[in-house]
């Protein structure tokens, strides 16, 4: 080959200059195209309004260039690791090495958090959607609870993604999942045992609205059917019964 | 010198309240910082927020009615006295706001529409399900032909006493609400079918084709109007129904309620 002698004697910094080089163009336009994908798929609408977008918001950028940003980034970092390793291959090795092998896991973690937080958000904006109708001040623990355990989830992946020592959180997570399913179980015991016999019920309609029918001392016609409770009413007395109570006492009907 | 705003002054000069039909967010915040006077908004939902608030079952297209409807339920609530003197402002013509009138509040003037909704067994919002279907049922008819239907709602055990079937119940084993979207279509064919709809007081419907056998005694209900008039107005005084009636003949839309009729509406101007 017939090239300049200064190029030939400093051949290894002209590769590293042209990989730095290869690597910010590639870099940008990776940039570019992520932000346009992330804008087309519509995560820029769907992150508005949470709180990863406010604080994007707050440091002047959004969520979507943010995260086209980071990705920008990791090229610039791989292409100078490799321009050190062209350049001094000893000290790269251990560099490379280190790199190759965190950096994913490190994009991971972060695309983890950045999706658990805006999970998060969502599930709060849904959770307390569905309770608006409830008049009740102290129902806003409910969605806050739903938020904080999909990010709790999601730093938990983050941070086992990264290799940090999960265990204790992990545990953490069991025992409030344990409890949350043991409260719920203990509290809708009745509930969910009448919606069941009320499903038998409402399939098979042992006996019909209009009908007298007597559920251990209590007598009437039927007025109501529902999931939950049978409605009889007796001479200005209306009793509401637990559909799991009609199927443990069993129904008299009435016929005259 | 008299100018027009001072000839309007007298409509509401020493009113007690003002009672504003449907107001948009602007006109009752301005209303709202009026001094000395109580502001009641009447409207199908409380859209700006209004602490003293009467809802409004359906759109009344005559304003008498939405004033009267308005002004009864504020007195059962208590949020204006009987005699107190009212501004009532209101649209006629367009969507905002642009008729006020004086009225004086009359707790002797039952005009039972508001009773209809609010003091019945069914929920109010069932009473206005069932109306918008068969405001529906009366606008369009089935397939262009006027049809006759009868709802009976609330008290669905006490009336399923007295009535027997004509046919299968359509409606047996399911387990369907008035207001449901599906079920406009369903009543719609059904409502080919003789006899009455019985709807219980949470919505559900209980049956379809019932004979009515409540004893007639004693009812007076305008004369001219057909068996199915007489058995919906029976109904009601025999239980604590309300039964809401759609005329084949002409097209009108009654309700009634303890024997009585209560209501009386065009479809065809909803």
């Amino acid at each position: 080959m017939d090239l300049p002698p200064l190029v030939v004697d400093n051949y290894g910094y002209v590769l590293a200059a042209v990989i730095v080089a290869l690597g910010i163009v590639t870099g940008y336009l990776a940039r570019k195209m992520n932000e346009r994908v992330l804008e087309a798929v519509g995560v820029g609408e769907a992150v508005e309004g949470t709180s990863v977008e406010r604080t994007a918001r707050k440091f002047g950028t959004s969520t979507t260039t943010f995260v086209a940003r980071v990705s920008g980034w990791i090229i610039y970092g791989v292409a100078l690791v490799l321009a050190v390793r062209v350049v001094n291959p000893a000290l790269a090795t251990a560099l490379w090495v280190q790199v190759t092998g965190y950096l994913p896991n490190v994009v991971i973690a972060l695309v983890v958090i950045v999706v658990g937080l805006v999970a998060g958000d969502k599930a709060e904006l849904a959770v307390s959607e569905r309770l608006r109708g409830v008049k009740l001040p102290e129902i806003g623990i409910i969605p806050v609870t739903a938020r904080y355990s999909v990010v709790f989830i999601a730093s938990l992946v983050a941070l086992s993604q990264l290799g940090v020592a999960t265990t204790a959180l992990v545990i953490a997570l069991a025992a409030y999942l344990a409890a949350v399913i043991v409260f719920t179980v203990v509290a809708t015991r009745d509930l969910l045992a009448a919606g069941a016999a009320g499903i038998y019920l409402l399939l098979t309609e042992p006996y019909g609205i209009g009908d007298t029918i007597r559920i251990e001392d209590m007598q009437g016609f039927v007025q109501e059917i529902d999931v939950f409770a049978t409605r009889i009413e007796d001479d200005g007395t209306e009793y509401v019964i637990p559909n799991h109570l009609v199927m443990r006492s069993g129904v008299v009907r009435v016929r005259d | 010198m008299t100018s027009l705003p001072g000839l309007a002054e007298d409509l509401v000069s020493d009113v007690d309240a003002l009672f504003c039909f449907s107001p948009s967010g602007s006109y009752y915040e301005r209303a709202a910082a009026v001094e000395d006077v109580d502001v009641v908004v009447v409207a199908p939902e409380n859209a700006v927020g209004a602490e003293l608030f009467v809802e409004l079952p359906l759109e009344f297209s005559d304003v008498r009615e939405r004033i009267r409807f308005g002004i009864e339920g504020a007195l059962n609530q208590g949020l204006v006295e009987d005699g107190e003197l009212l501004a009532c402002a209101a649209s006629v013509f367009g969507d905002d706001i642009d008729t006020m009138t004086r009225v004086r509040a009359d707790a002797s003037a039952h005009s039972g529409i508001y009773d209809l909704f609010v003091n019945s067994r069914a929920d109010p919002s069932v009473i206005r399900d069932v109306l918008d279907v068969v405001i529906e049922l009366g606008r369009k008819g089935q397939k262009g032909k006027p049809v006759g239907a009868l709802f009976v709602v609330g008290d669905a055990g006490k009336v399923m006493n007295k009535s027997r079937p004509l046919s299968y119940n359509p409606f047996e084993k399911s387990h369907v609400h008035v207001g449901d979207p599906i079920v406009n279509v369903m009543l719609k064919e059904f409502s080919r079918l003789d006899g009455a709809f019985v709807i219980t007081d949470s919505g559900k419907i209980a049956s379809a084709y019932r004979y009515l056998e409540p004893s007639a005694e004693g009812v007076d209900i305008p004369k001219g109007l057909g068996t199915r008039h007489m058995a919906a107005a029976s109904i009601t005084r025999d239980t604590n129904a309300v039964s809401i009636v759609l005329s084949e003949s002409d097209g009108l839309v009654r309700a009634f309620k303890g024997g009585e009729l209560v209501l009386e509406l065009d479809p065809e101007e909803y």
